[in-house]
């Protein structure tokens, strides 16, 4: 059970209401999690939906020939693994740890459920993660033709 | 008014019960576009949403004024404008009918006022634009990695890498 203030400081969930924030925070789970410690390897299914409170996380990835990239490192209010609502899905990343933290854990399929059980939930928490999936593929588009832009010899 | 059978052929639409496909149904409407017909461009509102039944259509951004890029090119079964279910969405690219196409529309502030009658349209509908978006965010992320592996340097030269992976 979390407090619904701790789940305003998500910035994926601040803009629910209050009474959605309280039914997610009844099935949600805080986690503290040690240093070195791995949330999910790169490849492997995604369960759950990560929420960083406090501490940080890296999210490493191995590319086809071996090397190690470290694409983001996430502070606290960050998510990742809310495409494992939409069916299954597996990491495209390892998500370690570099220091002690703290996180909010939300299961799939728990949320998955709770959103077939109350269609208004499920209709309200899916156009947020829309919103978010579209900001996010706007800001590909704009840094694509960005970096177009300025090399090309890409093109 | 559309054949709940052509809604069955976008794949945006395939996990969607038959009972909200009919609902859907009813307000969707069916048109035929000439080549190079531009169904909206950058930057404009985008209030209706297009699921392409036939043709080709071309997602494309000015580069320079003398320069599209081709985002992608959709075929068949493909969506494009499904952010009209969204309050004030703007268009991130132009799309352009490449050949004659038949494509079947919904007006996305209709579609709203649905969805607040009907919830569980709602989300349904919203779960299949979600896993269009998705499948697009995964794809880049593959084409990002194969990138920066061959070209390493290129991630110095890109400023906002943080918003190029799966963290909100």
């Amino acid at each position: 059970m979390i407090e619904i203030e701790a789940l305003k400081k998500i910035h994926f969930l601040k803009e629910l209401p209050d009474d959605i924030l309280e039914k997610i925070g009844a099935v949600a789970q805080l986690e503290t999690v040690d240093e070195e410690a791995i949330l999910v390897r790169q490849d492997q299914k995604m369960n759950f939906v990560y929420m960083l409170v406090s501490g940080k996380i890296l999210l490493n990835c191995r590319s086809a020939s071996g090397k190690a990239l470290t694409l983001d490192e996430l502070s606290s209010g960050q998510s990742f693994g809310i495409s494992a609502f939409i069916g299954e899905s597996l990491s495209n990343f390892t998500a370690i740890c570099p220091e002690k933290s703290t996180v909010i854990t939300l299961s799939a399929d728990q949320m998955i459920q709770l959103c077939e059980k109350d269609f208004k939930l499920g209709y309200t928490f899916m156009q947020q993660v829309v919103r978010m999936f579209k900001s996010r593929m706007d800001k590909h588009t704009r840094q694509f033709i960005h970096s177009l832009a300025n090399h090309p010899d890409m093109v | 008014m559309v054949k709940i059978e052509d809604l069955k052929r976008i794949n945006m639409l395939k996990a969607v019960p038959d009972h909200l496909l009919e609902i859907i149904a009813q307000e969707a409407h069916l048109s035929i576009f000439g080549t190079n017909t531009q169904l909206f461009s950058v930057g404009q509102r985008v209030d209706i949403c297009y699921m392409l039944i036939m043709g080709q259509v071309a997602l494309k951004v000015e580069l320079h004024p003398d320069i599209d890029v081709i985002l992608d090119n959709l075929q068949s079964g493909a969506s494009f404008g499904p952010s009209a279910f969204l309050e004030g969405s703007k268009a991130p690219y132009t799309a352009v009918c490449q050949e004659p196409c038949e494509v079947i529309t919904l007006f996305g502030p209709r579609m709203i006022e649905v969805f607040e009658t009907n919830p569980e349209l709602g989300y349904h509908l919203m779960t299949g634009v979600a896993g269009q978006y998705k499948r697009t965010i995964g794809a880049r992320a593959q084409m990002i990695i194969k990138t920066l592996d061959s070209h390493p340097e290129l991630k110095q030269s890109i400023d906002e890498i943080e918003t190029l992976t799966p963290a909100y």
